[in-house]
């Protein structure tokens, strides 16, 4: 059990025990306070460059299922926890926490109080942070020096295009860094899949026939992204169905007009009750989001807003007012977090089918 | 969107027992004050003389009857109610409810039913129609038939597969159920259960012994608009009634996926039941193949919902209640206190929870102590902690009577009875599986043979290297952190030592270990808002700052047991409600999660700990409380507080001397209550006592009648005979003479004493005089005795008040009639008018 140090941008330093990998790492330091689902949130592509606190005060638990895998290779930059438990699960007994989190070079500290780094974050914003043997200061001058890369999409998304057939609708995923949660929907509704590229341009997309695009969740700054991005969007949605989350979403807004501008403090977790506004009901879904689309920016010519977070009034969900085109800032997906919007996956094949019966015609 | 309720008829949860301790009249307590504040008229109807909501409804609008078909209708009749609240009843006031609807009364009276739809209430309460609705809903639920040939069996088995549970239907030999794992075993239980059966009629079902047990607890508004409020994982798998296993909140073991399956499972029943309030439901879980099965829907309040909500911090009692009145998830105004968006914000936990059951082997030895599908637990406390090892070693120490900061040993026990112990388990289970980990049996052997996940074979044997760690390092710096953070107190680690606690103390003050206390609240940190409940870890942040304001602390009992259990819950309460009257802040130290006393509407700030000297002592020294209260007989605990007691602190315990009660003979019919104060002695009222004839030893004394039988004429002289043998410079305050009637009619001088709790609440429901409150204004100096006298002379009896104790006997499988004083479980309460002259049929 070796001592190792959680230090903050702020020059805030948390002693803490090592777990995982022992390397030396940086990243934008963020809470998650979902109960359920830490191998889900850990292999998130979304938390590339991240540093994640659990407020679930104990995690590893249930060892590591294969079936809950968000993406195959982590890129999150550490693990914060108040305690961890290394037990395996799995058939042969092998993937303990600790060893997922070795593999994969992620470091992890627990024993720290991790109630206090939620509300030091709270009070003054995510900031960076490091994962470090020692607290001194030339830790902290490394921290305060290292840049963060901001081509966050580019590592982690695909570079060439792959399949998972199907025997249904045809649909392309933009991949942005995308969660395994997207394609275990698809697969459910029996779509035959082709993961491609996030600067696939509209032409490469629409050669693949498809009965329908999604652009999937992903990491980092949407304005990190070049406006061939945006460009390749407002071609598509013209042409075919849209269903766009979290990264995809805030892109989509961009596409069409809006403004994203980066929250105070990020919010991760599946408590905010979520409105959507056609029925007046409200649900919950695991939110994983830095940015956030400015209701006032929003062209109501072109979009409108669906859904909406009661507790800090960011917009969770916009709808394109003449394309087939819809999309959400959290994740429908449930993986982790509560399946109540699952049904917007099913509401995205409704699309697909109707404007088949259209013979491909706008509706 | 509030429907218009003027007057709401309000039914009670009745004497406390077995699966219902005091949380009914908590739960009811906490809505009271949503209805005050919704300005709605309550009328209530209950028997349970220890009722703290009792004490809060004007008298001329409560009912001390039990909650019966019969009672409520004439009080309907009488009271012309415009709804009827029976969530917060139970099962019993659930199923009066049912024969209100049935017997067409709410409808012709135009009243509301609160809570759920009559004919979806008809659909919960009868397991048929509950059944259909379920499968309509494709939700799964075990199958089960009634067969009368091998071959129905055969056919059964075809569809739903092994193992089954076989049982044959009207049969002397009715404990018998076979488990039935293989085709050999299934054909010996038929051939056994046919022959058993007067009408050769089998029944058969799925077993799902075994299978995690997981209930859900949530929310729902009239629009639909859900919270899941907590899940929780009892520890024990099928097999053992969830009322005697250890639970866990949140779940510990479940993938995400499990999770949020069980998650919308419930949201599809609540909808499908349109449920407006709380819900609880439980789930059978197959870990192998994620598969389950709805064992149980509770469209009211449960043990469970209140754990859920001591557990979450969200205040389900309060919310559920603007629910029941058609109030939006998003329409409810908590205290502001809180913040503003947490009624529709799903409970998000950053600690955990273990409750541990308290049973009553010890009061009622002749029983069979074994754990099973029968619940035998009378009372339930938790430990809270932010890691699992540190909740649930802080849970075991609270399920302890004693409050020495000792667990007890059973290193001694033979292989033979360990093996016997791990496969039958008995109360002390949890201190036998650790013992079988110390004694090398592997976390997957031991999950093998008790069904209970490995996770948690995993966190004792940490909690087990961290005790050995502790042991072999005795005063040491390092052993005391390690000690803290698995949960041992500095109690715990001074018994281990056996060293004074003032020497852990001293290293904790060297080495800077302090305790923190953490905020119990619903949203993990993110939102800053004041529950008001603590719990104790050591970390770095403390969330809890002492008042400025005078303070009093009262250290609550912890789990109820048998004996005045649920009277001491009433007593602790009414010193809160008492103190808060005399310009304290007031401070409760408890771990019970179903007592009255831990409701935030009771008290400024709730301690959830275990009820040990190193826990008090923290506390203290934080809180720096002006006065501190022990109710109840708290002996050993007060003589540790005086003698720590630097700071002029004033410690009372209630009901104070009992240490020097004084008896001639042990036996006694009657007995007058007196009021002691400096030099007056005034007495109250006389009690007949309503023993088994033959019996009339102290210990037996359970059933009173208020006054006694023959007040009219003998009253007088017992009052004068009273007066003349207290000696007030000994006794003082609520002050029992006890008397025995001798065969020629003469009443003997028995004994004096303190009055105890059971009978001081009584004595407060048939008096109008609320005497808790009176015994707390004395010690702490705000008594104007005037006030008293005045009461007593314009005392004029008008019927009898009668309080009989209920036994747990026949829920514990206990040959057992009539118990003694220790053994008594609740208390019912009936009025008899002075005019039917009749002796209460006892």
């Amino acid at each position: 059990m070796t001592d190792r140090y959680l230090i903050l941008e702020d020059g805030s330093a948390y002693l803490g025990k090592a777990f995982g990998s022992l390397a030396t790492t940086t990243g934008e330091i963020v809470v998650n306070s979902t109960m359920n689902g830490y191998q889900e949130i850990i292999s998130n592509q979304i938390y590339h460059n991240q540093i994640i606190v659990f407020t679930q005060p104990s995690i590893g638990n249930t060892g590591l299922d294969h079936n809950s895998y968000e993406s195959v290779l982590p890129s999150a930059r550490g693990v914060i926890v108040r305690e961890y438990e290394n037990l395996a699960k799995d058939h042969y007994k092998r993937v303990s926490l600790d060893r997922y989190l070795t593999q994969h070079k992620i470091p992890g500290i627990y024993d720290v109080d991790t109630r206090q780094i939620q509300h030091h974050l709270h009070q003054f914003g995510n900031m960076k942070a490091s994962i470090v043997d020692v607290a001194d200061d030339h830790a902290f001058d490394q921290l305060h020096a290292t840049v963060l890369t901001n081509q966050q999409v580019s590592q982690v998304a695909t570079q060439a295009p792959y399949a998972n057939p199907g025997e249904g609708d045809n649909v392309i995923v933009v991949d942005f860094g995308l969660k395994s949660g997207i394609l275990r929907e698809l697969s459910r509704r029996e779509c035959n899949v082709t993961v491609v590229p996030w600067n696939y341009s509209s032409e490469q997309i629409m050669d693949l026939d498809p009965d329908g695009v999604i652009l999937s969740t992903g990491p980092g700054n949407p304005l990190d992204l070049p406006d061939s991005v945006l460009k390749m969007i407002l071609s598509i949605q013209s042409q075919v169905p849209v269903f766009a989350m979290g990264l995809g979403h805030e892109l989509f807004a961009m596409a069409n007009g809006a403004k994203v501008s980066k929250l105070k403090v990020e919010h991760h977790g599946s408590n905010h009750p979520i409105r959507e506004i056609i029925t007046n009901e409200i649900f919950f879904a695991s939110q994983e989001q830095g940015y956030a689309v400015d209701s006032k920016s929003i062209d109501h010519s072109k979009l409108f807003i669906t859904h909406i977070d009661l507790v800090n009034g960011t917009v969770q969900g916009l709808r394109h007012r003449e394309n087939p085109a819809f999309s959400v800032q959290f994740s429908p997906d449930g993986a982790p977090g509560p399946h109540d919007s699952n049904g917007l996956f099913d509401d995205f094949m409704e699309m697909i089918s109707r404007r088949r019966q259209n013979n491909g015609n706008r509706y | 969107m509030a429907i218009d309720i003027n007057r709401v008829l309000l039914l009670g949860g009745g004497p406390t027992n077995i699966g219902n301790e005091n949380e009914l009249d908590a739960a009811t307590l906490a809505r009271l004050s949503a209805l005050k504040k919704n300005g709605t008229k309550v009328i209530y109807v209950d028997n349970n003389p220890f009722s703290v909501t009792a004490e809060e409804i004007q008298p001329a609008n409560i009912y001390v009857k039990e909650v019966n078909f019969a009672n409520v209708t004439n009080i309907i009749n009488k009271e012309k109610p415009d709804a009827i609240m029976a969530t917060t009843g139970g099962l019993n006031a659930m199923q009066v409810a049912w024969q209100l609807v049935e017997s067409g009364i709410l409808k012709d009276n135009n009243i509301k039913l609160l809570g759920i739809k009559p004919k979806n209430l008809q659909v919960t309460m009868d397991n048929e129609q509950l059944r259909s609705l379920l499968k309509e809903i494709n939700e799964n639920i075990i199958a089960s038939k009634i067969i009368s040939d091998e071959q129905g069996a055969i056919d059964f088995v075809r569809d739903v597969g092994l193992p089954v549970i076989v049982k044959p239907l009207s049969s002397n030999h009715d404990t018998n159920r076979f488990i039935c794992n293989t085709e050999e075993e299934l054909e010996d239980a038929l051939s056994k259960s046919f022959s058993y059966s007067y009408i050769e009629h089998v029944s058969i079902e799925q077993s799902i012994v075994g299978y995690k047990e997981i209930e859900m607890v949530g929310v729902r508004d009239q629009k639909g608009d859900k919270v899941l409020v907590s899940g929780l994982e009892d520890m024990d798998p099928i097999g053992i009634h969830s009322g005697d296993s250890i639970i866990f909140a949140p779940t510990q073991t479940l993938i995400n996926e499990e999770y949020q399956t069980l998650r919308t499972a419930t949201f599809r029943i609540m909808d499908s039941l349109g449920i407006t309030g709380c819900c609880h439901i439980q789930f059978a879980l197959n870990s192998e193949t994620s598969n389950y099965f709805v064992t149980k829907v509770s469209p009211f309040f449960t043990r469970s919902t209140l754990l859920a909500e001591k557990a979450s911090g969200y205040p389900i009692s309060f919310i559920s209640a603007f629910l029941e009145m058609g109030y939006l998830l998003t329409e409810i105004k908590l205290p502001s206190r809180f913040n503003k968006f947490t009624p529709f914000m799903e409970p998000t936990s950053d600690h955990i929870v273990v409750k541990i059951p308290v049973w009553p082997f010890e009061d009622v030895p002749e029983t069979d102590k074994h754990l099973n599908t029968m619940m035998k637990s009378v009372g339930s406390t938790i430990g809270i902690g932010r890691s699992v090892e540190e909740a649930l070693m802080k849970a075991m120490h609270s399920s302890q009577f004693s409050p020495r900061d000792i667990l007890p040993s059973v290193t001694n026990m033979d292989e033979d009875e360990l093996i016997n112990q791990l496969i039958h388990p008995l109360s002390s289970r949890i201190l036998i599986l650790m013992e079988a980990l110390r004694r090398g049996y592997s976390t997957d052997e031991l999950a093998e043979l008790t069904k209970i996940d490995s996770f948690y074979f995993y966190k004792m044997r940490q909690l087990i290297r961290a005790q050995d760690y502790v042991n072999a390092h005795p005063l040491t710096k390092h052993a005391v952190d390690v000690g803290h953070q698995y949960g041992l107190g500095d109690g715990m680690l001074a018994q281990l030592w056996h060293v004074n606690i003032s020497s852990i103390r001293q290293i904790n003050l060297e080495s800077n270990f302090n305790v923190t206390f953490k905020q119990l609240e619903p949203s993990a940190g993110e939102m800053i808002q004041d529950t008001n409940i603590y719990y104790s870890s050591y970390e770095l942040e403390n969330e809890s700052e002492p008042f400025e304001e005078k303070s009093a602390l009262v250290i609550g009992r912890g789990g109820n047991q048998l004996g005045p259990n649920s009277a001491a819950d009433y007593y602790t309460s009414e010193i809160l409600i008492t103190l808060h009257h005399c310009g304290f802040k007031t401070i409760i130290m408890n771990n019970n999660p179903n007592a009255v006393s831990l409701i935030s509407q009771l008290s400024n700030k709730q301690y959830i700990e275990p009820i040990q000297l190193g826990n008090i002592l923290n506390i203290i020294e934080l809180e720096k409380p002006d006065v501190v209260f022990l109710p109840g007989n708290r002996h050993f605990l007060a003589r540790e507080l005086v003698r720590r007691n630097n700071r002029h602190m004033k410690i009372v315990v209630l009901p104070a001397d009992q240490k020097i009660a004084t008896f001639n003979a042990r036996q006694a019919t009657n007995s007058v209550i007196t009021f002691v104060d400096g030099k007056d002695v005034l007495p109250i009222t006389t009690f007949s006592f309503l023993n088994d004839d033959s019996d009339r030893h102290l210990s037996k004394i359970i059933n009173f009648k208020e006054p006694m039988e023959t007040w009219q004429q003998d009253e007088s002289t017992l009052f004068d005979e009273a007066k003349e043998r207290i000696d007030s410079e000994k006794w003082q305050g609520l002050v029992e003479v006890l008397f025995d009637r001798n065969e020629t009619g003469h009443f003997d001088f028995v004994g004096i004493r303190p009055t105890r709790i059971t009978q001081t609440a009584l004595l407060s429901k048939t008096t109008g005089i609320n005497w808790v409150a009176i015994l707390v204004r004395k010690y702490i100096g705000k008594l104007d005795v005037n006030q008293v006298k005045d009461a007593l002379n314009n005392r004029n009896p008008q019927r009898f008040a009668i309080m009989k104790a209920e036994f747990p006997f026949k829920k514990i499988g206990s040959p057992k009639l009539i118990g003694n004083n220790h053994q008594e479980v609740g208390s019912s309460l009936t009025f008899e008018n002075f005019s039917s002259g009749s002796r209460a049929n006892l």
